[in-house]
């Protein structure tokens, strides 16, 4: 073991390149993740007298917390089963379904919708569409009083808010599979069913554990939806730490409950690593012949699948439509004239956090890129001390509520010489950070289906690492760049638990002022500022498909003309 | 090269937001008010005294989060608005400063912290409000007593704040106490049976208004600042107020410690305290009652609250109870349902 472990110290002394990368992502993961962490850890454990394990102690024995702790779980294991099965089919269907170019727009589109709406924009059409007085419910079906709040509604929102991760998580790794494959195990006689069962489905099995990961922390994560549509029978951890800390002004008890958090999300990622860690996905080899056009689907299943997607798209589309309208009348419900007065507002004095918001997001979004990919190299790739530590340290921030992230970053980097609070670093940074590992998952599930001899290949005919890396292993990896970069965008324009401790009096986000609206009663400038966010954010990811589709070769695979390069 | 590094230092400063110094020197500030309430007072303000108010909205607790998180290295000169129990939490965390603003002796006591750790700039009284289709529909007449809320016909019907987030919250939970002669047990029944018609408590104070103006919800107990705003965009709400009477709750303004700038926000204070600045309520439809008593309460919204019967929230039983009186509220209240 010390023999291994040294003679890994020397490969990685050797290879200066390596060697420098690695220490830079160390310098950064130290400086935005562990240090805010440990003053966090010691604004919750260290007290007058000391270490104190007290109020860790008194929020296990609340009865309601223990509640909370059970509901998120079982809320999060929802989310993510759901969430990847939604997100298999739409994967499935755009690989396999034999849609044409524009059907797959339309698809992608719809999937990304939710995905690049800001908070509380789905809940808020489940409300009016599901609630008491809904255009479903009450209009259409004529139910009296139904009940929006509690765990189906919330489960609900948060599986169509979060299934696009696991659709852009698992596209890519189908499309990824080589047809010829599942060709050649059709010609062998096996029936589709058989060959979806024992060929295809566990090729993309690193990418199910990685969709279920990502999606179970992104529900453990989430604050905003609970918020609104959990009511008060169905309490979660996220929900209940920003209580403790907004409402009852208990930072500790906040910060414990957050803390208590950390425990599944690292949970389920063992779990994961053990899972897929043992099996082998090799499919994308240097020696691919010629693709066969895809027959592994029997067209009745296949138009089963394109309706199911479409009549998710549809309701999504509905969803929308709604926050159209409200951005277009006087007052939503009350008054339904036309106007553009909204527009106008948003465009004044809301132009200082729309130029925020866009410096921001277009300063995060090459660096979360790069950084996405780097990492997930790192660990995929190479061998050097402290890997497994470098992966775990890299999913904290995405693990940990917003609220907590946010509060760690404030109370961290408020003091000299690390006063960063109120300018526009810190919150590139939180966006960076917490929205990475998006990328990082990505490049990992892309480069566990590549196989190493491509690279082995390149480096025996001399090529140094950086060499290596940057005309092998890029182009192969170039889709989960795209896909890392284009969610570090996305979430800088939609997210707002962490960030809106971190806005300050010279910068300020769109999604701050579109709560601020909320609470003013303003639907209108607050459905304007969400279809201005989905519009910026639809033109920019369109950009980056087409930026994408320009590099890659015709011969890359269906991926090339998708959203975000998955 | 040298062109490249200039420029790469000062979109460094620009982007890690060095404070340069500026010659008007302004201040900067947390509003718990909204943004469309604040707007213009600071407007009138930079008016009257040439100084510029740099300002940020949050809710009441995320900006005492904010503060204390802040506590070391403040960023702000003063927290402007909010219930008063929110700057009672902040006394107890020593984020404040004391200071008495001209208009201090002229306050009665409860418009103020005896130290002058904050001082009261308006008042805002609860109210019921309903949904008037709602009403119509079901035949009823606006809720004139607490017992009204009791009716079957709001099951899960009402919104109300959630008394761990919420000013709103407390002031309506104190509110039945004082009701119920502060038997505690007699208005925890209350509250547990009023229970059975709530759908959901909301995050902030004014959060169950808007669904009900669009009917989402039959009705609930807000502060009459956001009812009078629901009502001024046009949706169809009524107001009404229950005859054993309901709370009323201060809103306040505070130094903080450690300012950048303290001259100018203690010249926002004196502003804000002020007639100065609370004659301009009215004016730009901010309906919170004036706490100056110099100032007179603007026509239309003394009407709405001429037959009511309104009481303060006393602030010492508030203070010694409210802890355990959330707490219970959290454990006996929102399960019962």
């Amino acid at each position: 073991m010390a023999q291994a472990q040294s003679a890994s110290w020397r490969r990685v002394a050797g290879d200066p390149a390596l060697l420098g990368t690695i220490a830079a992502i160390w310098i950064l993961l130290l400086l935005f993740v562990l240090f805010p962490l440990a003053h966090l850890l010691e604004r919750t454990f260290v007290d007058e007298n000391g270490l104190t394990l007290a109020p860790l102690l008194e929020s296990v024995r609340d009865p309601g917390h223990q509640a909370a702790f059970v509901n998120s779980l079982i809320l999060a294991t929802a989310v993510g089963v759901w969430g990847t099965a939604l997100g298999f089919l739409f994967a499935l269907t755009a690989v396999r379904g034999g849609l044409g170019r524009h059907w797959l727009t339309v698809l992608d589109a719809a999937a990304l919708l939710p995905l690049v709406s800001p908070p509380f924009t789905t809940s808020i059409s489940i409300i009016f569409s599901f609630g008491p007085k809904g255009f479903i419910t009450h209009d259409l079906l004529g139910l009296a009083n139904a009940s929006v709040y509690g765990f189906w509604s919330t489960c609900f929102a948060e599986t169509l808010t979060y299934f696009p991760i696991a659709y852009l998580t698992l596209r890519p790794i189908l499309a990824a599979i080589d047809p010829n494959l599942e060709e050649m195990a059709l010609s062998l006689g096996g029936s589709r069913w058989r060959i979806f069962r024992t060929v295809t489905v566990p090729l993309a099995v690193p990418g199910f554990a990685n969709a279920f990961l990502l999606l179970f922390a992104a529900s453990l994560a989430d604050f905003a939806t609970p918020l609104i549509l959990a009511g008060n029978a169905f309490p979660v951890l996220p929900t209940q730490a920003y209580l403790q800390i907004t409402g009852l002004f208990d930072f500790k008890g906040g910060a414990v409950l957050s803390l208590i958090l950390l425990l599944p999300a690292a949970a389920v990622f063992v779990a994961q690593r053990y899972w897929v860690g043992r099996r082998t996905y090799v499919t994308v080899t240097g020696k691919v012949g010629q693709r066969s056009r895809n027959r592994t689907m029997a067209p009745g299943v296949a138009a089963l699948l394109c309706a199911a997607c479409f009549a998710v798209a549809a309701l999504i589309a509905y969803f929308y439509a709604l926050l159209l309208i409200a951005s277009l009348v006087v007052a939503f419900g009350a008054n339904n004239s036309f106007t553009l007065h909204h527009y106008e507002v948003i465009f004044t004095e809301g132009l200082p956090a729309i130029r925020d918001t866009l410096v921001i997001a277009a300063i995060g979004m090459p660096l979360g890129g790069l950084y996405g990919v780097l990492v997930g190299y790192l660990i995929a790739r190479r061998r050097f001390p402290g890997r497994r530590a470098m992966e775990i340290v890299a999913m904290i921030n995405y693990a940990l509520p917003g609220t907590i992230v946010g509060i760690a970053y404030l109370i961290a980097f408020n003091d000299p010489p690390l006063a960063l609070t109120g300018g526009a670093l810190i919150i590139v940074a939180c966006y960076v950070f917490r929205y990475s590992p998006t990328g990082i998952r990505a490049t990992v599930a892309l480069l566990e289906q590549i196989d190493r001899s491509l690279e082995e290949a390149s480096a025996s005919l001399g090529a140094g690492t950086r060499e290596t890396f940057r005309r092998v292993t890029l182009p192969l990896i170039a889709p989960a760049f795209f896909a890392g970069l284009g969610v570090v965008f996305i979430r800088s324009m939609t997210a707002i638990s962490a960030t809106i401790f971190l806005v300050s009096i010279s910068w300020m986000l769109i999604t701050v002022r579109i709560l601020e609206n909320m609470t003013e009663m303003a639907l209108g400038p607050a459905a304007a500022f969400s279809v201005f966010v989905i519009v910026v954010v639809f033109a920019v990811v369109a950009g980056l498909s087409a930026v994408l589709a320009r590099l890659r070769a015709p011969t890359g695979g269906t991926a090339a003309r998708s959203f975000l390069g998955g | 090269m040298k062109m490249f590094g200039l420029a790469g230092a000062a979109l460094a400063a620009w982007l890690v937001g060095l404070a340069s110094a500026r010659a008007a020197d302004p201040i900067n500030v947390y509003t718990i008010w909204p943004e469309n309430y604040a707007r213009p007072m600071f407007q009138e303000f930079e008016k009257q005294t040439g100084i510029k108010v740099n300002f940020l909205r949050f809710s009441s607790g995320e900006a005492l989060a904010r503060v204390m998180a802040e506590k070391n290295n403040p960023r702000i000169d003063v927290l402007f608005g909010g219930p008063v129990e929110t700057f009672a939490a902040g006394i107890k965390e020593g984020i404040f400063a004391p200071y008495k603003p001209p208009s201090f002796d002229k306050l009665p006591a409860r418009f103020k912290q005896p130290d002058g750790m904050w001082t009261a700039i308006a008042d805002d009284p609860l109210v019921f409000m309903t949904n008037g289709a709602f009403l119509k529909t079901n035949n009823l007449k606006p809720p004139a007593s607490w017992n009204d809320l009791l009716n079957p016909a709001y099951k899960n019907g009402l919104q109300m704040a959630d008394a761990r987030t919420s000013g709103t919250a407390v002031t309506r939970i104190f509110s039945v106490l004082e009701v119920n002669g502060r038997n505690e047990d007699k208005a925890f029944d209350y509250l547990k049976k009023l229970r059975q018609n709530v759908q959901v408590y909301t995050k902030s104070g004014g959060g169950g208004t808007l669904p009900t103006g669009l009917g989402q919800a039959a009705g609930g107990i807000f502060f009459i600042v956001d009812a009078l705003e629901t009502k001024a965009k046009g949706y169809d709400v009524v107001i009404s107020f229950p005859k054993e009477g309901i709370g009323t709750s201060a809103e306040a303004i505070a130094l903080i410690k450690g300012a950048k700038n303290p001259e100018g926000g203690k010249k926002l204070i004196d502003f804000a305290t002020s007639p100065a600045m609370q004659s301009k309520l009215a004016e730009y439809k901010v309906n919170f009652v004036p706490a100056h008593p110099d100032v007179k309460t603007e026509a239309s919204l003394a009407e709405v609250l001429k037959d009511a019967k309104i009481f303060p929230i006393d602030e010492d039983y508030a203070g010694a109870n409210r802890k355990r009186v959330i707490e219970r509220w959290v454990k006996e209240v929102l399960p019962a349902q």
